[in-house]
């Protein structure tokens, strides 16, 4: 497939190492159990059915090589979907919509951060949920700047990785994320990885 | 029907009826009349004549009602066999009415077996029971010509019914009339065994209306058989002359069973009246709108038969239907049960099955009785078009949504991934002429992947508006979690559902809320709340906004609903949602 080809010249060029290709879900599992990469990027879509082989592939291979992340690109804005993935695998996995990889430095980057241990979510999906309309909206009431970090947190940055992207330091990344949590009633976890589910699934209800 | 032949057909029998009666009062007048009787049947005429009268009674009620013609002429000629040892015993009657009285004897026991074993259809269903009677009534024919032909009285020194001259002697052989003599012992004995044994199984195996048909016959069969039996004893152990008590009392059973057989067709009668009255108030208590299914109901409490069903004939589309329009297989005979046709000039209307053989009272339905069952069948029908159309259009649905799944993902699998692919080349071009130092050419590049990516959002969009791919893979839960998520509106989704249901309830179901969702915006509304359920089979979906008054119904939601046999009941403020889920 052209988009295959296309990210493997991607990466190389940008200096990945790509140890191996698969047409399908099961060759994928044996070749990520031979090679141990560092990640595997999945599409959602796999033989047979093109229907959901790809969600169930990465479940796969969390479980069975919890050394390896995860990334699944998809052509759907789903939360559902994303949420499936990171509901029992918190760590290491990411869920990232095809077109946003054209743009390599973010490819690269959210591999980076899934081998930090991060989790990586599109932030279309992301900017899908926090537009999304609710009763009595506790997201009205953040300020433009809480927004912009909620959405950061909601995308699976760490609190370095906000200070950065936002020049900041951590400890006012800290410091909103406390006041944020402390407006949506959202109790502070002190585990990064469970922070972005509490946060999509309170987007989401 | 042919009612010109069928008024022929009922004054012969009213002919053959008033024969069996003339019959009956000439051996009472003889029997009565001066001179000396040999037999038990002449010496007791009061009761010989009631068996007699009430065979013909069966008879002519078996012929008009539901036994049917064969039983009824079954009945008339045993009422005849039964008054011949009247004339055979008549000692100063002439010789030739005497001989053909003791013609006829030997017939009784093949013809009362052949009646109840057949009873009440006359006709014999098993080869064994064709084997019986057949040899039943070929012993009975060879003992009748061997005694009319070779017996002579004067030389039978036994000789105690019948000893006047016998007009058809051909040549006298003692020998061989008795032999006649031990063969019909041990035929009637071995009859009467067979007689007991059937008529005890018909009690035990019949249920229901079928053995309220049957046990007169069956009661009656028990003490008749068993008569045959003792009889043939008796005469192989008695006294040289069998005049004695035991004979008499053998003779006064017999009669009591014969008179148990002959009530049966007059019970049915009675029954059959009973129960068509029964069935006419029932039917008359429905009023003229009775519900979907009521003379099927009434008929089978009023005959006992809760098995018991109408199938209504649909001439449009030559199939037979229930009372609810349900198609159903084309209605067969059962063992021990019957069906019963019911057509009004020449035109099937009805088919009923019954666990019993023919019942009257299913036959002859009375006219109000006619008429609900008519008008049940035009609604039938009505039903049945209704569902043949409903059917069609939730095949009409179902290819469109079939249609609309292969677009998605033709879109998803085709355009797509050609439009992803196209901009991978555009950004490895735009790589290229940036390390060419070509600055224009970069830009145009960067340009038109900008413009890649913004026509891939619009193909997502636009295959997400076709079909959702999410309620194929994920079902309806999810699928209206994404709705939610994209909603125009405030939604709160409150969908408690654990399985999948069948794929065309969740898109009735997705379209139902997506256009409520819609139309709730479109009339103003800030909140909407859809709960979804499932109560049995039946999807239940609740969806309150806080809108406008709704305007008229939604129609796509209308016709799927509509297309998979639910209902969509918008209320002040709220729209009610029922799909079945088969």
């Amino acid at each position: 497939m052209l988009t295959r080809q296309g990210i493997v010249r991607l990466l190389q060029d940008a200096g990945v190492d790509v140890v191996g290709e698969s047409e399908d879900g099961e060759g994928l599992l044996a070749d990520v159990g031979r090679t141990k990469p560092d990640v595997a990027i999945v599409d959602i879509r796999m033989p047979p059915t093109h229907t959901d082989e790809g969600l169930v592939a990465a479940q796969r291979i969390m479980t069975e090589h919890p050394d390896t992340g995860v990334l699944v690109l998809s052509h759907y804005v789903e939360p559902g979907y994303a949420m499936r993935l990171i509901e029992e695998h918190p760590e290491r996995v990411g869920y990232l919509l095809k077109e946003r990889v054209f743009d390599v430095a973010i490819l690269v980057d959210a591999l980076r951060r899934i081998v930090d241990g991060e989790t990586v979510i599109d932030p279309t999906i992301v900017s899908r949920l926090l537009g999304r309309r609710r009763r009595d909206d506790p997201v009205e009431s953040l300020t433009d700047r809480e927004r912009e970090v909620l959405g950061l947190v909601a995308e699976g940055m760490s609190n370095q990785g906000i200070a950065d992207r936002l020049f900041v330091t951590e400890r006012t990344v800290e410091a909103h994320i406390s006041a944020i949590f402390h407006k949506l009633g959202l109790a502070e976890s002190p585990d990064q990885h469970r922070r972005v589910l509490a946060v999509l699934t309170f987007l989401r209800t | 029907m042919a009612t010109e032949s069928v008024r022929r057909a009922n004054v012969l029998w009213i002919a053959a009826g008033a024969a069996g009666l003339a019959c009956a009062l000439a051996s009472l007048a003889v029997a009565l009349g001066p001179g000396e009787f040999t037999t038990f049947a002449a010496r007791t005429p009061a009761l010989a004549t009631l068996v007699g009268l009430g065979l013909f009674g069966a008879g002519v009620a078996s012929a008009f009602g539901s036994p049917g013609r064969r039983t009824g002429g079954l009945f008339l000629i045993a009422g005849a066999i039964w008054f011949a040892p009247v004339w055979v015993g008549w000692s100063d009657g002439p010789p030739v009415i005497r001989a053909l009285g003791a013609l006829a004897v030997p017939f009784l026991v093949p013809v009362v077996v052949h009646l109840v074993s057949t009873y009440p259809g006359g006709r014999a269903r098993t080869a064994a029971t064709r084997a019986i009677l057949g040899l039943l009534y070929a012993t009975a024919a060879l003992s009748a010509a061997a005694h009319a032909l070779f017996r002579d009285p004067l030389r039978d020194t036994n000789c105690w019914d019948n000893c006047t001259t016998n007009p058809l002697l051909v040549h006298p052989s003692p020998a061989l009339v008795q032999a006649m003599d031990v063969m019909d012992r041990w035929v009637a004995a071995g009859a009467g065994i067979v007689l007991v044994a059937l008529c005890v199984r018909r009690l035990r195996t019949a249920t229901g209306p079928g053995r309220r048909a049957v046990w007169p016959v069956a009661a009656g069969g028990v003490v008749v058989g068993s008569m045959f039996v003792a009889h043939s004893v008796a005469l192989a152990n008695g006294p040289e002359r069998p005049v004695e008590p035991v004979f008499r009392w053998i003779y006064v059973a017999l009669a009591v069973g014969m008179i148990i057989v002959s009530a049966a067709p007059v019970l049915a009668w009675v029954r059959t009246r009973t129960q068509q009255r029964a069935v006419g108030r029932i039917v008359a208590e429905l009023g003229e709108a009775p519900d979907v299914g009521s003379v099927q109901a009434a008929l089978s409490r009023v005959v006992g038969d809760p098995a018991l069903t109408i199938a209504y004939w649909v001439p449009s589309s030559s199939r037979f239907v229930d009372a609810q329009g349900q198609a159903v297989a084309e209605p067969r005979e059962r063992p021990g049960g019957s069906v019963t046709a019911l057509a009004r000039d020449g035109r099937t209307l009805a088919v009923i099955s019954h666990a019993a053989p023919t019942d009257d009272v299913v036959r002859e339905l009375g006219a109000a009785v006619r008429l609900a069952l008519e008008n049940e069948r035009l609604q039938a029908e009505a039903l049945s078009r209704a569902e043949d159309i409903r059917a069609s259009r939730a095949r009409i649905v179902e290819t469109g949504d079939a249609e609309r799944r292969r677009l998605e993902r033709d879109l998803h699998d085709g355009a797509q991934q050609g439009v992803l692919a196209l901009s991978y080349r555009l950004r490895l071009a735009w790589a290229a002429a940036k390390a060419d130092g070509d600055d224009r050419g970069a830009a145009l590049l960067a340009d038109a992947t900008d413009q890649a990516i913004g026509v891939l959002a619009e193909l997502r969009g636009l295959a997400h508006g076709i079909f959702p791919a999410i309620l194929t893979e994920a079902g309806l839960g999810p699928a209206l979690a994404t709705l939610v998520d994209s909603a125009p509106i405030v939604v709160e989704a409150n969908v408690a559902l654990d399985d999948r249901l069948p794929a065309p309830v969740e898109t009735a179901a997705y379209v139902v809320v997506s256009e409520a969702v819609d139309d709730a915006a479109s009339r103003g509304a800030t909140h909407a709340e859809v709960a979804a359920e499932l109560a049995g089979d039946r999807l239940l979906i609740r969806i309150d906004d806080d809108g406008a008054p709704r305007g008229p119904a939604m129609p796509r939601s209308a016709d799927r609903v509509g297309a998979l046999g639910g209902v969509v009941r918008p209320e002040p403020g709220m729209l009610r949602v029922e799909i079945p889920c088969e």
